[in-house]
Formats: C-alpha cells, structure tokens, sequence
C-alpha cells in the first residue's frame, strides 16, 4: 500500500497511535479518578452492550448450536446432534471455493480503484479552500445517499443496452440485452466494482476529509516553510498523517466485500436469473438455508464468515491506529 | 488537557473491537437462520372465515373474480414473484415452517418444481386434495393431473395444461413458400434457412427457464429421470440428449434462434419477428398477443415435432400452473380455501372468461376454446386449437419435478455461455455439470451422471 511507502522524517509531535500506546502509568493517587471513569464508561457503552447481545451475541450462540446439528434431508427427515458434520458439508460443498474466488476476483478489482478514489478525491477537496472544497464534498457525498435498492436502479438503467445513456459504450462491446452485460462471464465484478465504487466514495470522503482536517495548521505552515509545495504537502505530510483513517477505510471495505449478498442476489433477479444463485459466500449460506433446507450449514458457514471478518475487525482496532488513546 | 492510562486505552480498544465488529456480526448471524424443527402438520388454525391466497401476477385475475363470485368469503390477495426458476418461495416456506405460522391458505406455484418442496417431507405444506375435493379431481384427465400425484396422493390442482405444440407464422410461411416442418430435424434445418434468407427473422428462444422443457424435454433426455424417492438419473450425454445438442449447436451457430429468454424485456422486439417456435398453448395469447403484441391472423399452431422414424411427437410441457392448499388449516378456513381452490380450478368465470391458458379441467375445456375462437386472433383457429386439445398425449413421461429447479440451473449456468457467445457445448457443459452437483447437494443420489 501507497502509505507504507511514506518518508515518516515529516511526521511531528502529535502523530497518533501506536507510540502514544506505551504510555506510562498513571500516578498511584488517581485511582479513585479511575473508578469513577471505569463506571462512566459502562455506563455509556449498556444500551449498546444491550443491543449487542440482543443481535450479535445471541443469534452467534444459536448459530454455534444450530451449527452442531444435524440437518434432516428427503432420505432421513429427522434431525439431531451432529457434531461438526456441517461445517464438512460447507467445506466440501462444490460452490464453497468459488464463492471465495469470486468475492476475491472483486476485491481484487475494486479495493485498489476504491482506496485511490477515496485518498484522491480527499485530497483533492482538503486542497480546494472555502465554498469550492466544501461544495465538491457534498457533490461527491450524493450517490452516498443512493443507497441500496436506489443504487442497484440507478444501475439497472446504466447496465440496460436499451435504454442506458452510456448505450454507445455497450454496442461497442457487442453487448445488445441486460442479461449479455451482467451475465456474460468475467463482467461482474467489474460491474460489482463500479456499484460498489460509486456507493461508497463519498461516505470514506468525508471520513477520510475529517483526518484531513484534523492535521493542524502549525505542521502544514512547516511543511510549506520547508518548501513542500502542494504535491510534496499531499504525498510526505498529509498521506502519512491520515494513514490511521486510509488503513479503516481499506479494511471496512474489505469486510464489507466479504458480506456482498444484496448486488449480486438482485443483478441476478433483473437479468432473468442468469447469475448464479451462489455468487458469493453469503449467498452460498442463503442456500443451505432456504434452498436446501440445511440450517446447521448455514449456520456453520455464517460461522466461517464470522471468524474472518471478525479477524478482519481485529486487525483494524489493533493495527490502524485509529482506536489508540493519544496523549495531548 | 486528559489523562490516559492503560486500562481505559485496553477498554477503549475493546470497546473498539466491539464497534467495529458489530455490524459484521449482525450480518453473518443473521444469515444463520433458524433451527432445524420441522412442522408438525396436525396443529391446525381456522382464523373463522378469512383467507389469505398467494398469487403470481399472471392469476392475479382469478382471485379477483373470486372476489368478485363469493363476496361473502373474506380475502387478503398477495401477489408475489412470477419468476419462474426463482426460489424465494422456498425461502418463504422454510421460515413458515421454523415459526409454525404464515403460510398462505391458498397458493398458486410460479414454478411447477415447486410442487417437489412444497409437498415433501420436509416442508408437509400441501393437503391431500384427492380427499378433501374428489368431485373436483375426478375431472381431470389422468395425464393432466399426474404433476399433482405425489406419494400417491393428489397434492395440487392444474389450472391449465401446457404440452408444447409448434408454433408458426403462417402469412411469413405462405409467402415464401416454406413448408411447415412435422420433425425436429425438418424444423433445424428451416431455421438455418429462414435465418440465411430472412436475417431479421426468428426460429426459437434458449435463454429462459422454460426452454430446457421445451427442447431437452422433447428429447426426452434425462434431466428429471426419478427413480426413486432418494435417487435420479441424470446424464445430459445420452444419445437421446445428443440429439438435440446438435440439432441446437446448428441453430445457435447459425443464430437462428435467439439467446435471449420469452420473458426477457428485450425478447418483445425480437419476438415481433418470430418465424416459428415450439411453445405452450398459453404462447398463444399471453405471449404472441399481449405480451409481444403480434398483429392477429399472423401465428397458428399444428402438433408438436416428431423425431425422424417417430411415428408420434415429442413434446415437453411449459409450466400449466399448479394451485396448493394448505394443510395448516381446518374448519371454516379449509372450507372457504376448498371453494376458492374449486372456483380457480374449474369455474367458467376464471376459467373460460379470463384464463390465457388451456383450461386442465376437463369439463370447461371446450367453452374455453369456443371463446377463444370467438376472438378469431389466430391465423387457422381451426387447426390451432385441435393441436391444443391433443397435445397433452405428446408429452414425453418420466419426467416429474424435482427438489433442483432445471430450468433455474439452465438460466444461470447455460444462458451466460449462450449469451456470451461461447456456444452450445460450453452452455451443455456447464449446465450438466451443475444439475448434477445440484441434485447431490440436495441430497440426492445420482446414478449414470455421465
């Protein structure tokens, strides 16, 4: 990645994170300090540890029980414990690798067009001072707020031969019907990457562009002073500084590649079914469930899905930076 | 200015793992689903009167002229996906069935498979009909209600028969003096030259959910071959199979037959110019009339293809819709489905006056043709509609729906290869290999996959 590649020399008092981490004990004397913020902050975290046993811990323990029976099928209608005999179902299921393959064939795509759009654009903005900077934020935020089902018809029309404004681009390519566009083999990741693309910048925008801002005026006056002109100021100073920002939104967006389900179930349903139903792992688990009746496979698989992008959670609090306390 | 220690950096890190796992969380625990109960069929509700009836858009009609016929049974009318192939419904069932509640009293399958799920051992939704309405049954034809017979009992009711017969243009035949082709070897080798001498016109469609009904089917080829309960033959590179691979290598090379599906969007422009296709009676006026808006007097129906040295065609059967009633329900709930189900199924007011298709039910068959004719829409309604009244004779057996969808599979792995011009040995490739990797997984044993 870009950033790992940055010369730190630039990098002043307050860079954030990991070394702020070693930071010393406190006086013995502050212990009474300490009880009463401990409690401020049970306090404020109960009506999310509430929630998140109500919809994270609880159906995690149900899958993890529902995982370990034994699914009825037309041969032998009963069910029972089953042990781990469902997560050798997942792992040996036909469609299982391909799910992978195919949610990484997108990743593989979109995270890098993904991440130079969002560090560009940032930029970009945090460079443009006053009502321009903030008007082409808002700008880009808009297809933001085209989430979901808006998004996917916005797409349908783009994708659609017949009717799309970008018809010319299609005929170029020999593609005549939506079905050819979405269907044909190879296309849909690369259509998955431009939905994905255009839902997502502007929201990591403006979160990268609060990093952005958050860089003080002192360590730019500096920069300049040096005789950093604006790419030398982007490139050495401000990158490195947003890294903490750039490395969360890289991983969420990979998380979220991970759970793809709602795109592809419904590009499938407008080009008449020629997607396949199993496209991505997600959808893989939609099946054992729905289509096979095979709940503890579903379960299981929810499982595996649940490790990785709860390593992936892991790897974003602990490495990122982002959640490391500062000492101002 | 504040103080930071290690013990609130350690929580603040936790709490942070928390954040940001939690949507991931709910994601994947939600896709969990439910446990593994299964229903058991005997607790059955009466909500005293009202019911609530499941319908595809195409049948929307019926229900309101239930509504309309019996204004003293209260109704809800749920209109759900039409897609044939799709699966949400089973979806839908699997959840009724974790919670014990929800299902519809009446349904009207969109995908004749689902006949398969719907009344197998797993889900139990669909009452044995032989018993509760045997007058109506009776008036069914063996072969038309055989799709309903399920472990020996009636477990659907049709509401109309869908054996393929062969469609044409016959002013665009006239005029150039085609002959109108009695086998499938007559009709490939017509469509290559219709295409060379007519480039604009066409032969056929392979991109829908149906077409493997309409020429695999015909073929007679061993996509639903049921042996048993447990075990199914499946091998789509048997001779029999063969022969229609090749008959559709030629087509699609010559790109006679278009790869796009009849429901598609796009196929109504395409479908204007349709030369000639094999098809279900409700091609006829769904299909050429309403949907493709094809001027009247221009398509007529004879028999089905025969294959060369057959003495008798060989058709496969598109859909001809499937009506469930559930078996949750008792007292005046069952009553008022059983006259809802009756009325769908053989009451003139749906069937003769609004149905598109073939009346399955006997009895109406014959006014609902002598009201087609009445609208005088077809070239030769003469020699249309006695190729519809014998057609169902011409439908190959052994072929009952199954817990895989078939025509669900050849959308999704056969058309892309079509539509992308790969051709036909990819999209046969890739589509037997998937029937049978599907049929496994659903718990099948598959002898002879080739």
């Amino acid at each position: 990645m870009s950033t790992e590649m940055t010369t730190r020399s630039v990098v002043l008092a307050d860079a954030p994170a990991r070394t702020a981490r070693r930071s010393k004990r406190p006086p013995h004397g502050h212990s009474h300090l300490l009880r009463r913020e401990s409690r401020g902050a049970w306090l404020l975290l109960s009506p999310y540890m509430i929630v998140l046993v109500i919809v994270g811990l609880i159906p995690i323990g149900y899958a993890v029980v529902t995982s370990m029976m034994r699914a009825p099928t037309p041969v032998d209608p009963t069910s029972g414990f089953g042990g781990f005999s469902s997560f050798v179902t997942v792992f040996t299921d036909y469609r299982f690798i391909q799910t992978f393959l195919n949610i990484f064939a997108v990743l593989i795509i979109w995270i890098p067009i993904m991440m130079i759009g969002i560090v560009g654009m940032s930029l970009l903005v945090h460079a443009s001072p006053g009502r321009f900077g903030s008007t082409m934020r808002f700008l880009y935020y808009i297809p933001a707020a085209l989430a979901g089902i808006a998004n996917l018809m916005l797409w349908v029309y783009l994708l659609n031969p017949s009717q799309s404004p970008i018809q010319g681009f299609w005929n170029l390519l020999g593609l005549t019907s939506i079905k050819a566009v979405v269907a044909s083999p190879g296309h849909l990741p690369f259509i998955l990457t431009a939905m994905l693309f255009f839902q997502g910048t502007g929201t990591w925008i403006v979160i990268v562009n609060g990093g952005l801002n958050g860089i003080s005026d002192e360590v730019l006056e500096a920069a300049r002073l040096d005789g950093a002109g604006a790419w030398k100021l982007a490139w050495h100073v401000k990158i490195p500084l947003i890294r903490p920002w750039v490395g969360y939104a890289a991983l969420m967006n990979v998380a979220y590649g991970f759970q793809l389900f709602l795109e592809p179930q419904l590009l499938d349903q407008v080009s008449s079914n020629a997607v396949a139903d199993q496209w991505a792992p997600n959808q893989l688990a939609y099946a054992f469930a729905f289509s096979n009746f095979n709940f503890p496979a579903a379960a299981a698989l929810s499982l595996v899905l649940l490790v990785i992008t709860l390593a992936i959670g892991m790897v974003i609090v602990f490495r990122s930076g982002l959640f490391g306390d500062e000492e101002h | 200015m504040k103080t930071s220690t290690q013990h609130m950096a350690r929580w603040v890190r936790a709490a942070g793992v928390v954040a940001v796992s939690a949507s991931m969380i709910a994601l994947a625990a939600c896709s969990s689903g439910g446990g593994t109960g299964t229903t058991d069929a005997s607790t059955q509700t009466d909500s005293g009167g009202k019911i609530t009836v499941w319908v595809d858009p195409p049948r929307v009609p019926a229900a309101e002229a239930f509504k309309k016929a019996h204004p003293e049974i209260p109704i809800a009318i749920n209109q759900i996906d039409g897609t044939v192939g799709n699966d949400q419904l089973k979806q839908q069932f699997a959840q009724f069935n974790q919670a014990g509640k929800g299902w519809p009293d009446a349904i009207f399958f969109p995908t004749n498979d689902s006949i398969a799920w719907a009344a197998g051992p797993q889900i139990h939704y669909t009452a044995d009909l032989g018993k509760l309405l045997p007058d109506v049954v009776k008036g069914y034809a063996t072969n038309s209600i055989e799709p309903c017979n399920i472990d020996g009992k009636i477990q659907c009711l049709r509401n109309d028969i869908a054996p393929d017969v062969f469609w044409y243009n016959k002013p665009f035949f006239e005029k150039n003096h085609y002959a109108v082709p009695t086998t499938w070897e007559d009709y490939a080798d017509l469509a290559v030259r219709i295409k060379k001498e007519h480039p604009e016109m066409t032969s056929g469609f392979l991109g829908d959910a149906y077409a493997p009904d309409r020429y695999l089917w015909a073929a007679n080829c061993a996509t639903n071959d049921k042996i048993n309960d447990t075990t199914v033959h499946i091998n789509i590179n048997e001779p029999d199979c063969l022969r229609m691979k090749t008959l559709l290598t030629k087509v699609v090379d010559a790109k006679a037959v278009s790869t796009l599906g009849i429901f598609d969007a796009d196929a109504a422009a395409v479908g204007k110019n349709i030369a000639m296709t094999p098809g279900a009676p409700w091609y006829g006026d769904y299909l050429f009339k309403q949907t493709w808006k094809i001027p009247a007097a221009t398509m007529t129906a004879t028999p089905a293809l025969a294959w060369k040295g057959d003495s008798k065609p060989s058709a496969g059967d598109e859909g001809g819709g499937l009506w469930g009633v559930s078996s949750h329900i008792k007292g005046k709930e069952l009553e008022n489905t059983l006259t809802f189900a009756t009325f769908v199924a053989s009451d003139p007011a749906w069937q003769v006056e609004l149905s598109t298709g073939l009346p399955a039910y006997g009895p109406v068959q014959d006014a609902w043709i002598a009201k087609q004719k009445q609208v005088d829409y077809f070239a030769d309604p003469d020699a249309t509609f006695s190729a519809m009244k014998g057609a169902i004779e011409n439908v190959l057996p052994d072929h009952p729906y199954m817990l895989y969808i078939t025509g669900g599979i050849w959308t999704q792995e056969a058309v892309p290869a079509l539509v992308s011009g790969q051709g036909v040995d990819a999209a046969w490739a890739a589509f037997g290999k998937e029937l049978t990797a599907k049929a496994t997984s659903l718990g099948y044993t598959v002898k002879d996959s080739q």
